[in-house]
């Protein structure tokens, strides 16, 4: 056996635990798509498109999908707004703390999302942390609405989506070499010049990265829109999961997860070519 | 009320097991699937407990589902092969599971206890698995901090309850429940129409705090997030006393809906006998007492002498009987999606 | 008062000093190296007259102007990294561009200076080239272009030689310096490679941690090193033990040499090898020769001289002989003789 035949079998193990846990509950999805549902709700083996055709003439799947763009579209840039400036630093600092600094950084994502979620409850509630806060300012009278609603969800998701993108941009600085902000700044460039005519294009590829998962993280995210929406937000995610474990209707609840699926591969696909148009 | 003591006993005769087995000819293990939390715990303890001392030789296990849509859902992805053999589950679920072929016909010559039940419960399962306990959805509300108190369904439109309220929506059956109420609260049937309670409850939209709350309702308010929540009757009465009447249950005067959880025997069960042994237990007479004075659902078994004070707690006290409106959630299942819709874009879109 | 004065500069990190206290003058269009080995503060030095470092103490004055903590973009230097830092998302003329952009100048007079600068480093009409495309020694001459472009204050080169293959470093070698010369351009190298140092600069400043050991011309560096460092540091040389007899004068190998000793202390003689000659032991000795005798050990041809290691009486020395010359025989016994003033006693390092 060759080496390379042999480090092909490392992947076995994982290639097969892939397989078990995701390619076959991915087929007993197509499965189902072709599925149909009764008038009261049970399911009919069959093999047709009736449940598809249903859901991609509900004007509902259009708006659900233009939902979870929007969503994901606004905490993607938020949340790439919050995380650059961190995770530019964290490249950089010399601090003896910076691995401490990096892990704290990305603490958000040990902690599980539903606690995560609570957490926003309380700052972002009626009576949470911001209000109040801005009550006894005497900023607002009433509270402002700013959970229960897209706001909140908004929020939530661009907070959760943060270590992740973090670290996607840390990986993605490659090109970002300290040396060439140097070079700018004898050149004559302030430090803003430099920021915008060295540092930011250097970024892009690392930002490009970033944005890409932080967009298919926040596509498939379901806790923030489902705990923080109240009941208000509807999203691709929350409808699979309505679909299938409160309608009990899993033929259009694959139809809709073969979709968002197609939808994020696509998303992927676009990404992966603009980081690497970037890099060139 | 099952004791301590009566726990060891079940542990010292489970020991004491194989003698008894052989006499009673049923052995091995079941598991029954229900909702989890202070429903698995007082279930536990005023049923499967005294089942297991009943039936030395059979082991209960309970197996926490979820919701109804997702215990059919572990029941119908385990078709080929049965884990579950008793579930209990919300009739809207358990009625897809029955078309389905997932559950099991159950005939009074095999369940005599069948015909111990009031007639409306052996109706919500039809030839299947039929009722084991009866709710209904109440307004659950704050009662300290609530002047004056919630009186009447017609209190949610009360200005002063504004962003105060966490309303179920459909597809959660609080929702489609609320939604028949209100239909008849503003004087029509929800068989024909529910134009005049979307239109209603497109003005309680706006005071509505969330569509979805999480864990629950009841939480919220004890949280002080709410003052007001739907919510389920057996639970609030508990949640009452457990916090020392911090939360109010009330049953509107315009009426209320019945929820209606089925027990259902899996087709296939790997241990019918036991599981069917069960089946009957669940529905005696002395079960039956003893969750309804445990946890207030209101009994199915017409026969169980309940303490008069848990049943003027329950949908069972006659006037709160005269309340009840006659859903039949077959009939809601079959419109399920319309009004899901109509919530959506009409009562949900106008609260954003 | 100098074109360039360094006074006391001082930059210390967590736990340790980089530059201790490093003094220096340099004459407008003067070429200057700071020579050293790696973590003796010479590039930290030119750091700090970038501006990309703080320095913790001292002054630096640019033609009468202090200029110490004047941020990096608003000092005019111009600055030759190691790694050439170009901007590997602008094209060649961009990154030449880049200063001139940076100063607010019209587009076509940024053109026409670019072109000038490329002709100058001998990349004509490589302009709309990526950095990734160019060889190794043409990004050196695009970041050279792009530093002198800017007409800097002061050029500044830090390694910049290093990374480039022995035959193209002669050639750079030679190109920059007749660049600094002709456009008569302040400059300071830093540099660990001492043939860089000697051939390419006006004037030596060896550092030695964190400071600065001696300060000459090339010549004076190679000939009359200050320090013990200096010697071995620059050149090589024999350091041989020796020991002081009852007139003062050094001792090896127990022949008295016509060297002067220290007064005290244990001391090497420094002899540089190829002012060394081998004779026949026969040969009488000459007023001013210093003179031991021992045999050839081994002879090894370099190319363009031979080296011989020599074994006497107390220890072993290498003379270097030009090549061309019949090789003598191991064994052969020989003397070896230099210039008694040739001799540089230096005191043993206590380490």
């Amino acid at each position: 056996m060759t080496g390379t035949a042999r480090l092909k079998l490392l992947v076995l193990p994982a290639a097969l635990f892939v397989l078990a846990v995701y390619a076959w509950p991915t087929l007993g999805l197509f499965r189902n798509a072709f599925n149909e549902t009764g008038p009261t709700g049970a399911m009919i083996e069959a093999w047709s498109l009736k449940t598809s055709q249903e859901v991609f003439s509900d004007g509902f799947t259009f708006e659900l999908t233009l939902n979870s763009l929007w969503l994901s579209l606004s905490a993607t840039l938020i949340a790439l707004m919050l995380s650059y400036p961190v995770a530019l630093f964290l490249f950089r600092t010399t601090s003896r703390f910076r691995g401490l600094l990096a892990v704290i950084a990305i603490m958000p994502m040990l902690i599980s999302g539903v606690v995560r979620v609570f957490g926003w409850l309380a700052i972002l509630g009626d009576r949470g942390l911001v209000n109040t806060l801005a009550q006894s300012l005497g900023l607002i009278s009433t509270p402002i609405k700013l959970v229960f609603n897209w706001t909140g969800v908004t929020i939530g998701l661009a907070e959760s989506i943060m270590p992740y993108m973090i670290l996607a941009l840390l990986a993605g600085f490659g090109q970002l070499d300290r040396t060439l902000e140097e070079a700018s700044r004898s050149l004559g460039a302030s430090p803003a010049r430099t920021f915008w005519r060295v540092t930011l294009p250097l970024s892009l590829p690392a930002l490009a990265l970033a944005a890409g998962l932080g967009f298919v993280l926040s596509m498939s995210a379901y806790i923030t829109p489902k705990l923080l929406g109240g009941g208000r937000v509807f999203v691709l995610a929350t409808e699979i999961f309505e679909q299938a474990t409160t309608n009990t209707n899993w033929p259009v609840a694959s139809v809709l997860a073969i979709y968002t699926l197609l939808l994020l591969l696509l998303l992927l696909v676009a990404s992966n070519i603009a980081a690497k148009g970037l890099q060139r | 009320m099952p004791t301590r003591r009566l726990v060891i006993q079940a542990g010292l005769a489970s020991i004491a097991a194989p003698a008894i087995v052989r006499a009673q000819g049923l052995s091995g293990s079941i598991t029954l699937m229900s909702y989890s939390g202070i429903f698995q715990d007082n279930y536990t303890k005023t049923v499967i407990e005294p089942f297991q001392q009943a039936f030395p030789g059979i082991k209960v296990n309970f197996a926490p589902g979820g919701t109804s849509a997702q215990m059919v859902g572990s029941v119908r992805a385990q078709k080929a092969d049965p884990q579950i053999d008793v579930a209990i589950m919300d009739v809207t679920t358990s009625s897809i599971g029955n078309s389905e072929g997932l559950f099991e016909k159950l005939t009074p010559a095999e369940f005599p206890v069948l015909n111990e039940l009031l007639p409306e419960a052996r109706a919500a399962g039809g030839e299947y698995g039929p009722a084991v306990t009866f709710d209904h959805l109440v307004l659950v509300y704050d009662t300290q901090n609530l002047k004056p108190p919630l009186a009447t369904l017609a209190d949610l439109w009360r200005p002063d309850l504004k962003g105060q309220l966490a309303i179920s929506a459909p597809p959660n059956i609080q929702g489609l429940a609320l939604t028949a109420m209100v239909e008849k609260m503003t004087g029509g049937d929800y068989r024909k129409s529910i134009d005049n309670a979307i239109k209603k409850l497109r003005e309680l939209a706006p005071s509505v705090n969330t569509f979805e709350p999480n864990p629950d309702g009841y939480s919220l308010i004890l949280n002080g997030v709410v003052k007001v929540a739907t919510g389920w009757n057996a639970r609030s009465q508990l949640y009452a006393d457990q916090t020392g009447g911090k939360i109010g249950a009330l049953l509107p005067p315009e009426g209320s809906v019945f929820q209606i959880n089925t027990i259902n025997l899996t087709a296939g069960s790997k241990n019918r006998a036991a599981a069917a042994a069960f089946v009957n237990y669940a529905l005696s007479q002395a079960a039956q007492k003893a969750f309804t004075e445990r946890m207030f659902y209101a009994p199915t078994n017409a026969q169980a002498a309940i303490d008069p004070k848990a049943i003027a707690r329950t949908a069972a006290a006659p006037d709160s009987r005269a309340r009840m409106i006659g859903l039949d959630w077959n009939d809601v299942l079959k419109v399920r999606d319309q009004w899901n819709n109509r919530w959506r874009r009409e009562v949900i879109a106008a609260a954003r | 008062m100098s074109y360039l004065e360094l006074s006391g500069l001082q930059k210390r990190y967590r736990d340790s000093v980089a530059v201790d206290d490093v003094s220096l003058s340099v004459e407008q269009g003067e070429a200057v190296a700071l020579l050293g080995p790696s973590g003796c503060g010479k590039t930290t030095t030119l750091r700090m007259l970038a501006g990309l470092v703080d320095p913790d103490r001292g002054a630096i004055l640019l033609d009468d102007t202090e200029i110490t903590r004047l941020p990096a973009h608003r000092r005019n230097m111009g600055y030759v990294f190691q790694s050439y830092a170009l901007f590997p998302h602008l094209t060649v003329a961009r990154n030449v561009g880049f200063g001139l952009e940076e100063r607010g100048i019209a587009k076509a007079e940024i053109a026409r200076q670019v072109t000038e600068a490329l002709a100058l480093v001998r990349l004509a009409g490589l302009d709309g080239r990526r950095p990734r495309e160019l060889s190794g020694g043409q990004q050196q001459r695009v970041a050279l272009a792009r530093a002198l472009v800017i007409r800097p204050a002061v050029l500044l080169l830090d390694e910049s030689l290093s990374n480039l293959d022995a035959k193209l470093r002669d050639t750079m070698r030679h190109e920059i310096r007749s660049i600094q010369r002709s456009l008569g351009i302040t400059t300071l190298f830093v540099t660990h490679d001492q043939v860089e140092a000697l051939t390419m600069c006006d004037r030596i400043a060896v550092m030695d941690r964190g400071r600065i050991a001696q300060i000459g011309s090339p010549e004076d560096i190679y000939e009359r090193p200050a320090t013990r460092f200096v010697a071995e540091f620059v050149g090589r040389a024999n350091a041989l033990p020796a020991t002081r007899d009852a007139e003062g004068r050094a001792v090896l190998w127990g022949q008295a040499l016509p060297v002067k000793a220290p007064a005290r202390g244990a001391f090497d003689l420094f002899v540089r090898p190829q002012r060394m000659r081998i004779v026949p032991v026969s040969e009488p000795v000459a007023d001013g020769m210093a003179r031991v005798t021992g045999r050839v050990l081994r002879s090894v041809f370099v190319g363009d001289h031979v080296e011989v290691l020599f074994e006497g009486a107390g220890g072993q020395l290498t003379i270097e002989t030009q090549s061309g010359t019949a090789a003598l025989p191991e064994g052969t016994e020989v003397a070896v003789i230099w210039q008694a003033r040739d001799t540089l006693p230096f005191a043993r390092e206590t380490p």
